[in-house]
């Protein structure tokens, strides 16, 4: 039986990885304007990645059946290593699906498309060459931590600390980044007004690629803390995840970064209060929750009241 | 004078070549012809939609023109991007202030160096300017956004100034502001040409930039009307008819 304070902690860390994974939405729509839809690939890549740098082997279906790295890295070394990788692919994507059309000044409603489609290039890729079973990390991941511990009387996985910890420093260290940088100022600048940056000789194209490999980190990193968390159902298991941290997003508020963290702390804490015998209807919980919320509120929890962008 | 003084004067900084601009079928700019010296205070007037915006626009490359060329110190500024043109040094402070609302006054002044690496010469710049505008000084943890009409054009020119530019370009620092105001834009902006920067100064306010500036030219509808000497073009009934929209 779960006491509250157990709820709360499951709510809350589920909650700042969703925070974590909805702020590399932001980054990208507060610099481009669109949404990219590969972030839930990404996020599974993540996953996948992490799972591949602690030693875990390719199971029996995928083109790579049988086949491990040959070293085992501990899970807080492969965590950023999978980030970093995570980064790569989604300047890949930038690249693929986003640069030609910026080129060609298209609709936003292009990127959509063409970043949808990127993903799901991606999840198949990772379904040919790894099958499409679920892998799980191994229970001894975060090493000599023990499963759980006593906090206050309830009973915490150290996994949930673990989520908990990593995000907010992520968070923190993000923040301290757009806020204290150059080039964080630099990307501020750019998703507030694009011509005066460019004005100042701000490089927009070097200030989008640095977004886009920014929340290809973020997506990475949450990936492997929820696989490692719930293990990796799957190719698909991303998009799910996709979908919730994007209703994260405009929960909080397009392109406001407090509001994805408040935001996603409440949709992860409204997820918890769901009584584990009505589980498989977490997801419409959260989503109502957010229809409710973005009829009293259309701008988002801490959003701006939409400003058309000259 | 002679002759190789003559000569050096003879490159001009900035240089017009029949510069054509069109916005799909409305034709902006026909052709025009201007140069602009170094340590010169250049003053470019007309109404509403004569072209003076369309010109620095198309200097600092926002708008590619239809046919003419920009030369920058003799060369074309074809192909260039306008984030390029700023570390040539053309700084331009655009139509509307337009600081970054979101970000503190020091932010918006660090930004305004982007182009520069030189920590120390910044640090200096940023006193420099915090000397011009003390009411900037005062609030410079504030974010800009916050500040009246009048502070954030003062805050959109030290930005500009803060990446050392050869060449200024004003789009109307005066619009909107009072006219205490105006009269203390244009004390600053004399202030910075007696310093020995080059500026083209787009107006409304033809009495006020006259006053500062050494040659002034008129443009209507996208040609140029009259130029001058700041004070002949002051003197001259062409200049009122323009305003008027008449001729």
């Amino acid at each position: 039986m779960d006491t509250l304070l157990q709820i709360l902690f499951n709510g809350l860390s589920v909650g700042a990885v969703y925070a974590l994974f909805a702020l590399g939405y932001t980054l990208v729509f507060s610099v481009l304007g669109v949404i990219n839809f590969a972030q839930g690939a990404v996020f599974t890549l993540g996953a996948y990645f992490t799972y591949l740098l602690i030693g875990g082997a390719v199971g029996a279906n995928g083109l790579l059946a049988g086949l491990a790295l040959p070293f085992a890295l501990p899970f807080w070394l492969a965590l950023p290593l999978a980030g970093l990788a995570a980064a790569l692919v989604s300047l890949l994507v930038e690249a693929v699906a986003f640069r030609p059309l910026r080129r060609r000044r298209a609709e936003p409603l292009l990127y959509l498309i063409t970043s949808l489609g990127a993903g799901v290039i991606l999840v198949n890729l990772i379904q040919l060459l790894m099958g499409a079973e679920g892998y799980s990390l191994p229970a001894d991941s975060l090493g000599a931590l023990p499963v759980a511990l006593n906090l206050g009387g309830a009973q915490v996985r150290t996994v949930q600390l673990v989520l908990l910890g990593v995000s907010a420093l992520v968070l923190i260290g993000l923040t301290l980044w757009l806020e204290g940088s150059r080039g964080g100022k630099a990307l501020q600048a750019v998703s507030e007004d694009a011509t005066t940056a460019r004005l100042l000789g701000i490089d927009s194209d070097g200030m989008i690629l640095l977004s886009f490999a920014v929340s290809g980190f973020l997506a990475g990193i949450s990936g492997g803390l929820v696989g490692l968390s719930i293990s990796i159902t799957g190719p698909y298991f991303g998009i799910g995840f996709g979908l919730k941290a994007l209703g994260v997003l405009v929960l909080g508020g397009l392109g406001s970064v407090p509001g994805a963290v408040l935001a996603g702390l409440i949709i992860g804490l409204a997820e918890a209060l769901v009584p584990s015998e009505l589980s498989g209807y977490k997801d419409a919980v959260a989503f109502a929750f957010l229809f409710a919320v973005l009829l009293l509120r259309p701008q988002g929890l801490l959003g701006r009241p939409q400003v058309t962008k000259v | 004078m002679n002759g190789a003084a003559n000569a050096l004067e003879a490159l001009p900084l900035l240089e017009l070549r029949r510069l054509t601009v069109r916005y799909g079928a409305v034709t902006a700019l026909r052709g025009i012809e201007m140069q602009v010296q170094q340590g010169e205070l250049v003053t470019l007037l007309g109404s509403n939609g004569a072209g003076k915006s369309t010109t620095l626009r198309a200097i600092s490359r926002l708008i590619s023109p239809a046919a003419g060329s920009v030369f920058w110190r003799g060369a074309d500024l074809a192909g260039v991007a306008t984030e390029t043109t700023v570390r040539l040094g053309i700084g331009h402070c655009p139509e509307g202030r337009r600081v970054l609302g979101r970000q503190s006054v020091a932010a918006n002044l660090e930004l305004g160096a982007w182009i520069r690496r030189d920590r120390e010469g910044i640090a200096a710049d940023l006193e420099r300017c915090y000397g011009l505008f003390p009411r900037l000084a005062e609030r410079r943890r504030q974010l800009a956004g916050s500040l009246s009409g009048g502070e954030q054009q003062m805050l959109a020119i030290a930005r500009a100034l803060m990446a050392r530019p050869t060449l200024l370009l004003l789009d109307e620092p005066s619009l909107g502001l009072a006219p205490k105001l105006v009269a203390e834009v244009m004390a600053t902006l004399a202030e910075l040409h007696r310093g020995g920067l080059t500026m083209l100064l787009v107006e409304q306010n033809a009495t006020a930039a006259l006053e500062i500036a050494d040659r002034g030219i008129v443009l209507e509808s996208g040609a140029i009307r009259l130029s001058g000497p700041a004070a002949e073009v002051l003197a001259d009934p062409a200049l009122r008819a323009s305003y008027l929209g008449s001729g």
